[in-house]
């Protein structure tokens, strides 16, 4: 399982995406609408075909050759790579990836793996850098919970709240 | 409190995930026994669940037992309270309860857990309960952009009393609200005081348009950041306040 994770590690044709959106500040009046451009460079640079590395700008982020889960019986001074559940998809075997350094996420990838033939497949990779951006900027990505339309028990194998609660932010 | 050496516990029911922290094994096994006792009465998915064998026909209404009935009634109050944009009612006209039970089992599990814990966390598949605080801090629950499951639009902390956060959007189970209009929303969050509050106006405002909006919003007893499906957002002040990412904390 984690050997396949390190496999996972590769990220390759990770489009940076930078929302260019915030929170309006009036009375439930209509807001900008969240815009998604592709980004490739700046401090949440992923790099394109880079084979095992973390790309990761921020100089904080762990390793991101290593599969390897750090402690996360420590509460919010957690720091490591942790990986959510294994769900198993047509793709082949797929985990969100987070970085977590002191309790902060510095870093989250959907683990882009290689089919049964060895192509690549992109499975829901180019979201990731939005929070990854997000932390950087703010480092104040410490999340506990994620709400969004509800999961299914299959979609949470592969859901931010699966991996963490693997790192118990 | 002790933090456990696995501080976040989760099962599987209801056809999602709940994820516990703050709860020994003992509490976390009574937190399950409550979701399942919901399941096994409202579950439209379990032929012999109560409610299913209402809608069958082989079950009156008035022979169920009363808490069925409350919680009907209950359902019923939130329809008239979001004039029919919350309805317990199915396009066939079947009783269906599954867009108000998930927040009862999680609001019951949190009288459980408050009764052991100054501080725990709740979530059952993005209905989110917290109560006290997370090693001193706020809980902080990311909103998913509806766009794109694995990112995060927004970032909003708990503080007493708004305790509460859910989530209604098409994204992950697909279209299960039903919709009274053309869709002006693709997802919607409520924060509020309590869970059922937050979970009933979110469904009623996706299910809605802005009119239900702006009146969900008027009182200000709820913070809402709403996503259109045409690319627009709407955020009420309060909910901007606490969000993280406007702060910049």
């Amino acid at each position: 399982m984690r050997a396949r994770a390190v496999l996972g590690g590769v990220l390759s044709s990770v489009a940076v995406l930078v929302i260019g959106w915030q929170v309006g500040g009036q009375t439930a009046t209509t807001a900008s609408p969240p815009t998604s451009t592709s980004d490739t460079s700046g401090s949440g640079t992923s790099g394109s075909g880079t084979s095992g590395t973390d790309a990761s700008g921020s100089g904080t982020s762990g390793s991101g050759t290593s599969g390897t889960s750090g402690s996360a019986a420590s509460g919010s001074t957690a720091s490591g790579t942790f990986l959510g559940a294994v769900a198993q998809t047509r793709y082949g075997p797929v985990q969100v990836r987070i970085v977590v350094s002191d309790g902060t996420i510095t870093d989250v990838t959907a683990p882009q793996l290689t089919d049964a033939d060895g192509r690549s497949v992109a499975i829901s990779a180019q979201a990731a850098p939005v929070l990854r951006q997000e932390a950087l900027q703010a480092q104040s990505a410490q999340i506990q919970a994620v709400s969004g339309a509800t999961f299914t028990s299959e979609g949470y194998t592969t859901s931010l709240q699966s991996a963490i609660d693997q790192a118990g932010l | 409190m002790t933090v456990p050496a696995v501080p976040v516990r989760t099962f599987p029911t209801m056809g999602t995930v709940v994820s516990l922290r703050g709860a020994d094994a003992e509490t976390a096994a009574r937190v399950r026994a409550v979701f399942a006792g919901y399941d096994h009465r409202y579950s439209r998915y379990d032929p012999a669940s109560v409610l299913s064998r209402v809608a069958a026909g082989t079950l009156r209404l008035a022979d169920t037992p009363e808490e069925v009935r409350d919680v009907y009634a209950l359902a019923l109050t939130w329809r008239d309270r979001t004039a029919g944009a919350f309805t317990p009612h199915r396009p066939d006209g079947t009783i269906d309860l599954s867009g108000v039970v998930k927040a009862l089992a999680v609001r019951d599990a949190g009288v459980l857990l408050d009764a052991v814990s100054p501080d725990w966390m709740l979530s059952a598949g993005g209905d989110v309960l917290v109560r006290g605080t997370h090693d001193g801090a706020p809980w902080r629950v990311g909103v998913v952009d509806p766009d794109r499951r694995d990112a995060l639009a927004d970032v909003v902390q708990l503080d007493a009393p708004r305790r509460a956060v859910a989530t209604s959007g098409t994204a992950e189970r697909g279209e299960h609200v039903w919709r009274r209009s053309v869709p002006t929303f693709a997802q919607v969050t409520v924060v509020a005081d309590d869970i059922v509050t937050a979970d009933v106006l979110a469904t009623a405002v996706l299910a809605g348009d802005e009119t239900d909006l702006a009146r969900t919003t008027a009182d200000g007893t709820v913070d809402v950041l709403a996503f259109g499906v045409d690319g627009r957002a709407w955020a009420t002040p309060g909910l901007a306040a606490r969000s993280c990412s406007r702060m910049g904390a």
